[in-house]
C-alpha cells in the first residue's frame, strides 16, 4: 500500500518538475556575454525584439570604439532564436572569425563588432 | 550593387534532423544569390522550403525567381514542390542546359504529380516557366550566368554568377580527383606540400572568384573509401581554391554522418593545408542561415 502511494506520488511529481524545468528554460532569455572590448565583462539578456550594437550613445549595446559605426549591427529576434545583421557598417561583423552579412545565431557563436567580442548563449 | 549569397541547405545526400547537425544545418542543397531584387537559386534541396517561406515575407516581393538545378539527384530537387506551394504569387523560371534539354521539365512535372506530392488545392502554387542556356551562358538583369560541366555520376553542372566585378562559383557534387591519374596516391596524407591537379574547366571558371562554394564532403581517408561516388576531399577543394586564387572558400555538400565538430575539424585541416602552401584566405564550412555580402 505504501509502495503504491509512493509510486503515485512520484508519478505526480516528476512530470510537474519536468514542466517547471521546461517553463524555466523557455522563459530564460538568450544572452550575449561580452568577453573583450570596453564594457567587458558583462552579460546582456536578450529580452527585447531588437538590439542595436554600435558607437551611438543611444545604441542598446554600446561599443565605445572608433572602429565601430554608429549603428553597426543588429541582433533581432528570429523564429529560431536571434539573428545577427550587419547594418551597413564600415568595418563589418565577424561570426566565429568570418565576415558575414547576416546569420542565425547558435549557442556558443562568437560575434565581433569592432573591438567588442561577444559569446551568444541560448537560454 | 553587391551580391548577397545565403546558404539555405548545405547537407549532401539526405536531410539530417539529428542534434549533431544543429549548428551547420541538415537541409539538402540550396543557395540563394541575390542581386538587386533579382533572386537566383542554386538547387532545390530541402533548404529551398525555408527560402520560400522567407521570400513570401519579403517586401517588395521579387518578381521572379531564377532556379538553376545542378542535376536531378533527389537531394537537389526534393524541396521543390514545397517551395512552389510556399510562393504561390511568384513565377519560378527553371533553366535547362540547352533548348533540347527537357529533362528538368519532364522530371519536375512528374515530381509535382499527385503520385509524389499531395498539393493543397486551395493553396495554389507558383507559376513555373522553363528556359534554357544559350552556349552555356545567360544574361539576366545584368547578371551573367555560366554553366560548367562537373565530374559526377550521371552528369552535373556548376554555375558561375558575375555582376559588377563580383563572381560567385557554385560547384556542388563534383569529384575533383577524377581526371587526375594518381588521385588515390595524391590524397595520401603525406602529400602535404604539393598542389593536387584539379579539373581545368572548373579551375578556369573559379579563377579570382570572390566566393567559391565547392563540394568538400570527405576528408582524404573518406575520399579513398568513396572514390567514384562523385564527391571530393575537402583538401583537394582547398587546392582548387589556392590554384584559382579565390578570395573565400566555402566547403559544401556536408556528409550526412558528419557532426558539427567533424565539419569544424575539416575546416581546420584545410586551413592548415592552405597555410603550409602559403595561401591566406577565409576557409569555412557553409552553414545554414549565414549570408555573405560580396
Amino acid at each position: 500500500m505504501a509502495e503504491t502511494s509512493s509510486h503515485r506520488r512520484s508519478e505526480a511529481t516528476v512530470p510537474t518538475l519536468i514542466v517547471a524545468a521546461r517553463r524555466e528554460r523557455d522563459v530564460r532569455p538568450h544572452r550575449l556575454q561580452q568577453i573583450e572590448g570596453t564594457g567587458a565583462p558583462r552579460l546582456i539578456p536578450l529580452d527585447r525584439e531588437e538590439f542595436v550594437m554600435g558607437r551611438d550613445e543611444a545604441a542598446s549595446i554600446r561599443i565605445n570604439s572608433a572602429r565601430a559605426s554608429r549603428r553597426h549591427a543588429l541582433i533581432r529576434r528570429h523564429e529560431e532564436g536571434f539573428e545577427l545583421l550587419d547594418n551597413e557598417s564600415r568595418n563589418g561583423v565577424l561570426l566565429n572569425g568570418l565576415k558575414v552579412f547576416s546569420a542565425v545565431l547558435r549557442d556558443g557563436d562568437v560575434v565581433q563588432v569592432a573591438d567588442g567580442v561577444f559569446v551568444y548563449h541560448e537560454g | 550593387m553587391p551580391m548577397i549569397v545565403k546558404f539555405w541547405g548545405v547537407r549532401g545526400s539526405i536531410p539530417v534532423t539529428a542534434q549533431r547537425a544543429r549548428v551547420f544545418g541538415g537541409n539538402t542543397p540550396c543557395v540563394e544569390v541575390r542581386c538587386n531584387d533579382d533572386v537566383f537559386v542554386c538547387d532545390a534541396g530541402t533548404g529551398i522550403r525555408e527560402l520560400g517561406r522567407d521570400l513570401a515575407r519579403r517586401a517588395p516581393a521579387p518578381k521572379a525567381v531564377h532556379l538553376f538545378l545542378s542535376h536531378l539527384h533527389l537531394d537537389h530537387i526534393q524541396g521543390l514542390p514545397f517551395f512552389l506551394a510556399a510562393v504561390p504569387k511568384l513565377t519560378v523560371r527553371i533553366y535547362g542546359l540547352s533548348e533540347e534539354d527537357t529533362s528538368r521539365q519532364r522530371l519536375l512535372c512528374g515530381e509535382l504529380g499527385a503520385e509524389f506530392f499531395a498539393q493543397n488545392p486551395a493553396a495554389g502554387r507558383a507559376r513555373l516557366e522553363f528556359d534554357h542556356f544559350e552556349d552555356d551562358a545567360l544574361n539576366i538583369a545584368g547578371v551573367r550566368v555560366r554553366a560548367i560541366a562537373l565530374q559526377h555520376p550521371g552528369g552535373c553542372h556548376g554555375f558561375v554568377f558575375e555582376h559588377d566585378g563580383s563572381k560567385v562559383v557554385y560547384a556542388s557534387d563534383v569529384d575533383l580527383g577524377v581526371g587526375a591519374e594518381d588521385a588515390r596516391e595524391r590524397t595520401a596524407s603525406s602529400d602535404l606540400l604539393t598542389l593536387r591537379p584539379v579539373p581545368r574547366p572548373l579551375l578556369h571558371a573559379a579563377r579570382g572568384a570572390d566566393l567559391l562554394i565547392v563540394d568538400g564532403q570527405y576528408d582524404d581517408a573518406q575520399y579513398r573509401d568513396h572514390m567514384g561516388s562523385g564527391h571530393s576531399s575537402c583538401l583537394t577543394a582547398t587546392d582548387l581554391a589556392i590554384q584559382a586564387d579565390v578570395k573565400q572558400l566555402a566547403l559544401f555538400h556536408h556528409d550526412p554522418d558528419d557532426r558539427d565538430a567533424d565539419l569544424e575539424a575539416k575546416v581546420k585541416l584545410c586551413q592548415l593545408r592552405a597555410a603550409k602552401l602559403g595561401a591566406d584566405f577565409p576557409i569555412f564550412a557553409a552553414r545554414e542561415g549565414v549570408a555573405l555580402k560580396l
